[in-house]
């Protein structure tokens, strides 16, 4: 933002006027929370605003378009002790600050091994090799010959709200749920690139390989790749961000995220898994009796509500309020969304909006009259195959506090009576 | 299909590379006069114009790279393992704030000590033996010219991290630019004399060269398939992880700060703080070679020779009680190794649990008795970053 007073701060000092001392807080707070009667006349209606007046930018003062200054509150956040290094660490989407289904590429949560590759699309090779006909080599220029789709699907990392395992811990809906992002992804079907090379009959693994200094691998079964696996090359219409992989990533819909091989560079194909090191060291669900779970794909089915949160409470005062949020599943469409204010005690289905697609996060919402007394708000998700966002109780009792992966249990956010959220445990 | 290839029209075209004006000159410690591009300057055309005194930072830059995973540099670089080296040859040695130097570092600070390329070349050379006591686990750079040219990459950092050799952002290529390169071009040919490959259905792409598969097909499996031939001994493992891992990982396999713990951890899988070490929680070996070998050291993947990683691979199998000294690890004895905790690695058993594939509908009315109230806040730990506290919470990832 920029350092000079805003056009709305000047006219806000300018007129006095106060928002009950709220003048000087964040953006958002400055911006007016409520339509209350005001004293006299608003200021902001009644006088000349200097954007009434005095022109702005012309066209091309921004040649690549960026938000408006008045939201540089909302970009991806880390959280510093979480990892040793930068280069090797995870950031997190404003899920808060968001609204509808698609993540802007801007604000599509980071997690990288090895920091983030610059390859130039002249310089990038994809390989196929192992039990194929034919080992291959393409270009970009090649992949952009196969026949193209278009698909919208979640991305979560295995570990979002891992650090909820053993109670609440942090904040903010950004750093408790924020590994995830929507994007609408074109790209190549996997299942046509390995039809060039010729897939063997004992091919049944595939190991996709990333050309950055992790050299990122997992192992993935053939039936995925035959079934919607993409290489894919746009975002949301746009190139593939840097950080996202730019220029070529896998796109694996509906599973952990770090199978979404980045900068890939290469697909092997295999009789057997080859338990690298992010499916056996990592990625692996360590159980209360010692035993670990591996190669759990799916991501299972979650929801989140994002507005009221903590970093975003309720300003308004009692009276009409909207609860937004978000619920995904990586077996297929959510089914039904429901809310309690009441810390589970009672629901109300909420109100799913925009389009419903397969292994893509869905927007609800819930509208209700506020009595301004304490809540305790939640959501549960119900996918399409039936399966029912468990609470984190259930599945501590069921797997332990040791997991770090897969947590998807129902959150819990106290709104306070002055409207102020925080991330509790309830009994 | 060699060589640059043409993007088709809708692809983001690649960069051209334009120079930058305003040359001037950089004393540095060593007396030289470095040449430092202030505005659009690029490695590249600086390497052609200026010759091998730039040379020597870009060589340099590549050797720091063997420092980077403890050491940062560049706007905003934070202290990490290390502190950041930003300006270290004029900002005054052991004054940056914010880094907690050891105790035989500040001694000798108060001694006098400054860096300039004389100082920190002899430093550079052996660490732990000028300076005995540093926090810097690292055995030295032996060869003068490194040390030179990491000395003269450091030089050209400024204290606010702006640098010739780290600026090496293209401007995007003016229009003109790319008009003059599409007309310089060689003639295209004719779509129809372009050859179609045999293979596949769609016929895209080439066949893959066997040099080409080599170098990139470098996975191992449990079974052994994959592993290289060769070698490595203990002894020798040991001498490359104190000279290369023990910096982040621990002289003992501990783990320094966040950074992964290898080495101990057993029967503790059941605990409340569970340490999953390669001995205590990986099922295979074939994984310790295979990463080791894509990934390892941080910051300079693909530096160890196939042997380095036996020997690497072997030492792992000592610090954690599974090989005596003596040991050497070869191609052949390698699948033959069991790691201890293999059998408790299970199939996903989600679907067994009662919120699966539900059949009954979840509970709307009633569903718990009495009011909901607080087991827990997050606001007691205070971990969320912009709060106060600079501590850290319960779980790290890595």
């Amino acid at each position: 933002m920029k350092k000079s007073l805003s056009p709305v701060r000047r006219s806000l000092l300018k007129s006095g006027l106060k928002l009950g001392g709220l003048v000087g807080a964040s953006a958002v707070a400055a911006r007016g929370v409520h339509a209350a009667t005001p004293a006299g006349p608003d200021p902001l209606i009644t006088e000349i605003q200097d954007w009434n007046r005095y022109m702005g930018d012309g066209v091309d003062a921004n040649p690549y378009g960026k938000p408006s200054e008045f939201e540089a509150d909302v970009v991806r956040r880390d959280v510093s002790w979480l990892t040793a290094d930068a280069k090797s660490s995870v950031n997190f989407t404003p899920l808060h600050a968001l609204d509808g289904i698609i993540t802007p590429n801007g604000l599509c949560f980071e997690r990288h091994h090895g920091g983030v590759a610059r390859i130039d699309p002249a310089d990038h090779r994809l390989m196929i090799n192992g039990l194929v006909d034919t080992p291959l080599v393409f270009t970009m220029a090649d992949l952009a010959r196969f026949p193209r789709e278009n698909h919208t699907y979640f991305l979560e990392c295995a570990a979002n709200s891992g650090m909820e395992w053993r109670g609440a811990q942090l904040n903010g809906c950004q750093f408790t749920h924020g590994m995830v992002h929507n994007v609408m992804y074109t790209g190549v079907p996997l299942k046509h690139i390995l039809a060039e090379a010729g897939v063997r009959a004992s091919g049944k693994w595939l190991l996709p390989e990333g050309a950055d200094p992790a050299h990122m691998t997992r192992s993935i079964p053939m039936a995925k790749a035959m079934d919607d696996c993409l290489v894919a090359f746009r975002m949301n219409g746009e190139a593939l961000r840097p950080e996202q992989g730019y220029p070529l990533r896998l796109v694996v819909p509906g599973w952990e995220g770090n199978m979404w091989v980045k900068w890939l560079r290469r697909i092997e194909i295999g009789d057997l898994p080859w338990h690298q090191r992010e499916e056996t060291s990592k990625y692996t669900d360590l159980l209360a009796d010692g035993r670990a779970r591996r190669f759990t794909w799916e991501m299972d089915v979650k929801s989140v509500i994002t507005n009221p949160s903590p970093q975003a409470p309720i300003m308004h005062g009692r009276g009409r309020t909207v609860v937004t949020g978000l619920a995904w599943s990586g077996f297929g469409t959510v089914k039904r969304v429901d809310v309690s204010i009441d810390g589970g005690r009672n629901w109300t289905t909420a109100r799913l909006d925009g389009p419903s697609f397969s292994k893509s996060v869905h927007r609800f919402y819930h509208d209700f009259d506020w009595d301004g007394r304490e809540l305790f708000l939640q959501s549960r998700a119900i996918d399409e195959r039936g399966n029912v966002q468990p609470t984190k109780d259930a599945l501590r009792a069921r797997r332990g506090e040791n997991s770090i992966y897969h947590n998807n249990g129902i959150q819990t956010w106290q709104v306070r009576a002055d409207g102020a959220v925080e991330n509790v445990e309830i009994s | 299909m060699s060589g640059r290839v043409r993007l088709p029209g809708w692809w983001p075209s690649s960069h051209s590379v334009q120079g930058g004006t305003g040359v001037t000159g950089l004393r540095t410690a060593r007396g030289r006069t470095l040449f430092r591009w202030q505005a659009s300057g690029l490695i590249g055309v600086l390497s052609a114009v200026a010759g091998p005194l730039l040379a020597d930072v870009a060589a340099g830059k590549a050797v720091f790279a063997q420092c980077a995973g403890c050491h940062a540099v560049g706007a905003g670089a934070a202290h990490r393992l290390g502190p950041q080296l930003n300006g270290v040859l004029v900002r005054g040695a052991g004054t940056i704030e914010g880094y907690d130097f050891s105790k035989a570092f500040v001694d000798k600070v108060e001694a006098g000590l400054d860096w300039d390329e004389v100082t920190l070349d002899a430093y550079l050379q052996a660490p732990m033996i000028t300076i005995p006591g540093t926090k810097m686990a690292y055995p030295g750079l032996k060869a003068a010219d490194e040390r030179a040219n990491v000395i003269a990459y450091l030089a050209s950092i400024d204290p606010d991290g702006s640098s010739v050799a780290v600026v090496a952002i293209a401007p995007a290529a003016s229009p003109a630019d790319t008009e003059q390169t599409s007309a310089s071009d060689e003639p295209r040919p004719l779509a129809k004399d372009v050859p179609v490959p045999d293979h596949g259905v769609l016929h895209l792409g080439r066949p893959a060269l066997e040099e080409e598969v080599a170098a990139w097909d470098i996975d191992v499996r449990p079974d052994g398939t994959g592993l290289p031939s060769g070698s490595g001994s203990v002894v020798t493992g040991g001498e490359l992880y104190d000279a290369q891992c023990a910096s982040c990982h621990g002289v003992f396999g501990e783990g320094e700060g966040r950074w992964p713990m290898l080495a101990g951890g057993f029967d503790t899988l059941t605990d409340d703080r569970p340490e999953k070490t390669i001995g205590s929680y990986w099922p295979y070996l074939s994984t310790v070679y295979d990463y080791v070998r894509r990934a390892m050291p941080f910051g300079n993947s693909r530096s160890l020779s196939d042997d380095d990683v036996y020997a690497l691979t072997a030492y792992l199998l000592y610090m954690n009680d599974l090989a005596d000294e003596e040991f050497t690890l070869t191609a052949e004895n390698f699948a033959g190794i069991e790691m201890p905790n293999v059998a408790s690695f299970i199939a996903d058993t989600r679907s067994e649990e009662a919120w699966f594939e539900s059949v009954d509908e979840p509970c709307m009315r009633d569903c718990a008795e009495g009011d909901a109230t607080v087991a827990m806040r997050a606001r007691v730990l205070d971990v969320t970053p912009d709060a106060e506290s600079d501590q850290g919470g319960s779980e790290g990832l890595d």
